[in-house]
């Protein structure tokens, strides 16, 4: 049996046209009667992390403990805040899409792949050159090593991983609409399950483990390591990675081998 | 075989063996397990089984059926916005379905930026919608208001667009489902015609309609479906008279001429609408119903045409409580209306010696654009008239004939 996953690939790859189209309408959509309009997708993001630095490192000028990456709290925080705020707005934007989409859907004849993706895809046009452009930003930590190749893959790699999630979650809150606030939930407490506001030193050796079950840890690590030490990332950081790419991309396959055929019908 | 017979005889969709299962679940939670656990328990019902058929271009189909029979689930399987669940749909070349109009509109928007992204959902693209754009909104007559947010559009103007949107590059196969019923009667009109040019040209048309006159009109070709089966497929005509004596002896122990509700105008009534004016029966006395005077039945009937277009009239007779006798019209019979001057014409209908027996009736009368199509305006069963007939035979009606 040929896997629903592969045949939405093929899908989108065979619709690359409209899913730009889609995606562009997305985001222009999303600030459409205001007059800064589309710009507010980035100016929102640059705010934040302006005034992480201002606070924590300017004002405050805090300081980490032993151990930690950097020394700047500001500093640390951006990090793992902006890869954070990039995946739990494409996840959470990926749920709702085919709820929101039940319109459209049921009136004409489209993959329902399409509205996960442009939903993802819009949401990483804002964060996806944030995140690249930190790399800029800390040239003074990481000096130029080249390490910071590392970025660009692991910044699609976590567009896939939000791609995998959120597409799974739009399943799952299409049969049951109670999955969005059980995952709204988890999103608002997932930044303390991952070394985003703490370095992982600060978390209890016995209980690190933990932190590995969200997936955002990898990829936390991973920039911290390359933007703040200009180090290439830890072995374990890419196979938890693969792990949960591989595990994401196999429950998704499942998932729409057993909704496929009544999808559209609970939208 | 010409060429154009060659083009004529391809199957455009081909048909096999659908089935539409929906599973009814007791509550979302058992959906969301059936998803994270692949058992479920769910009561399966369905909605479309074993349906069969092809489809050769040009050839325009009616799909008939009481309530809850599967038209709808069967149009949106062969438009694609549903999935099978068993079975197959083959289809050649461009399909385009007017199934809900206006969807999928953003209200934020223009007109204009609206039609270039609904264009692309249906496979328009940029720089062919550059090339259709004057037509489309030509055709939906939405003129400056094009730039304006969809926002601040009637009802009719978005659904003029949409329309207009749809069916601005002409599809293989058209799917209809009673779509016909849309914006003021001008613009109905010109959706009927478009549907018929696109049929003229070749496009296969699948049409839904509880409307057997429109369908009849329309269609050569005719399905019945009952619940979710295939009862009939064949000639029009065949198949709606075999619906239709099916729905009569379901109905039978009703009465149906009491319950049955007039058929809504289809349209917005605008001051230069098309209307009928009046209908009088010569020798008609006074009296609830009014008994007929004489053996003649002579109906004078007037009505107010659009524009310098010319009208059709249709009329019709039934039994007080119970069937349909007769129904007549002008475009049917090449018997045009007289023109009395400022969009007035009038028709007058004589039935010499009346062959009914006695008892009640009840007229109804139409008024049709030129071709037929577009019903303008209807009075429905607004006439109850009695009559006796000199002969004291029971019947209904006397047929003719001669004894030898």
């Amino acid at each position: 049996m040929r896997s629903p996953l592969v045949d939405d690939a093929r899908t989108l790859w065979r619709l690359r046209g409209l899913v730009g189209v889609l995606t562009r309408r997305e985001l222009v959509a999303r600030f459409a009667g205001s007059a800064g309009g589309v710009l507010w997708a980035w100016v929102q993001p640059l705010l934040t992390i302006a005034s992480y630095y201002l606070v924590f490192d300017i004002v405050f000028a805090m300081r980490m403990g032993e151990n930690a990456p950097t020394q700047r709290v500001g500093t640390y925080l951006i990090v793992g805040m902006m890869a954070w705020t990039a995946f739990a707005d494409a996840v959470q934007r990926g749920m709702s899409s085919l709820v929101d989409a039940g319109g459209i859907l049921q009136k004409n004849p489209l993959p329902p792949v399409l509205f996960p993706t442009r939903a993802v895809l819009a949401s990483a046009l804002v964060y996806a050159p944030m995140l690249l452009l930190l790399a800029l930003g800390y040239w003074p930590l990481h000096q130029g090593s080249p390490a910071v190749l590392a970025m660009l893959p692991m910044v699609l790699l976590q567009i896939t991983l939000a791609w995998l999630l959120g597409y799974l979650l739009s399943i799952l809150m299409a049969a049951l609409r109670d999955v969005a606030q059980v995952v709204a939930f988890m999103l608002s407490v997932g930044p303390f399950l991952a070394p985003v506001l703490f370095p992982i030193t600060l978390f209890p050796e016995g209980w690190r483990w933990l932190l590995w079950l969200n997936p955002m840890t990898a990829w936390v690590l991973g920039y911290q390591a390359v933007l703040l030490k200009g180090a290439w990332p830890p072995a374990e950081v890419g196979l938890a990675m693969g792990v949960w790419l591989v595990v994401l991309g196999l429950a998704l396959d499942v998932a729409l081998r057993r909704s496929r055929e009544q999808l559209v019908d609970w939208l | 075989m010409t060429p154009q017979a060659a083009m004529f005889a391809e199957t455009v969709l081909r048909v096999r063996d659908l089935g539409k299962e929906y599973r009814l679940y007791s509550s979302p939670r058992q959906r969301l397990k059936a998803v994270l656990t692949g058992r479920s328990t769910h009561r399966s019902h369905w909605a479309l089984r074993e349906v069969s058929f092809d489809l050769q271009r040009g050839q325009c189909i009616g799909i008939v059926g009481d309530n809850g029979a599967g038209k709808s689930s069967l149009l949106k399987l062969l438009a694609g916005t549903l999935r099978p669940t068993t079975g197959s749909i083959e289809r050649i070349g461009r399909v385009t379905a007017i199934l809900e109009l206006g969807a999928g509109f953003h209200p934020e928007f223009s007109g204009r930026d609206n039609l270039y992204f609904g264009g692309s959902m249906i496979g328009i693209s940029r720089e062919e919608m550059v090339r259709l754009e004057p037509e489309i909104i030509e055709f939906s007559g939405l003129a400056e208001a094009i730039d304006r947010p969809v926002k601040t559009y009637s009802s009719g103007m978005a659904v003029r667009l949409a329309f207009a949107l749809v069916t601005a590059v002409q599809p293989d196969v058209l799917i209809v489902d009673e779509a016909l019923a849309v914006g003021d009667q001008q613009f109905q009109k010109k959706c009927i015609d478009r549907i018929t040019a696109f049929r003229e040209a070749g496009c296969t048309i699948l049409f839904c309609s509880h409307s057997p006159y429109h369908v009849r009109t329309l269609c050569d070709q005719a399905l019945w479906l009952e619940h979710g089966r295939m009862r009939e497929f064949g000639d029009t005509e065949a198949v709606l008279g075999a619906y239709e004596t099916h729905s009569r002896q379901r109905e039978a122990p009703v009465e149906v001429a009491e319950a049955a509700a007039p058929p809504p105008l289809p349209y917005e009534r605008g001051p230069t609408s098309a209307l009928i004016v009046s209908c009088e029966l010569s020798n008609l006395r006074e009296g609830n119903p009014g008994l007929l005077d004489s053996r003649d039945l002579v109906a004078t009937i007037t009505v107010r045409g659009k524009g310098d277009e010319r009208p059709n009239i249709g009329f019709m007779i039934e039994q007080a409580r119970g069937v349909g006798i007769t129904s007549l019209a002008t475009h049917e019979e090449g018997a045009a209306p007289v023109y009395l001057g400022d969009r007035t014409w009038r028709s007058v209908l004589t039935f010499p010696e009346l062959p009914l027996h006695s008892g009640d009736y009840v007229i109804s009368v139409f008024l049709f654009d030129e071709s037929g199509l577009v019903t303008y305006d209807l009075w429905f069963k607004f006439l109850t008239f009695r009559f006796l007939s000199p002969k004291l035979m029971p019947g209904l009606v006397r047929l003719p004939h001669h004894w030898s």
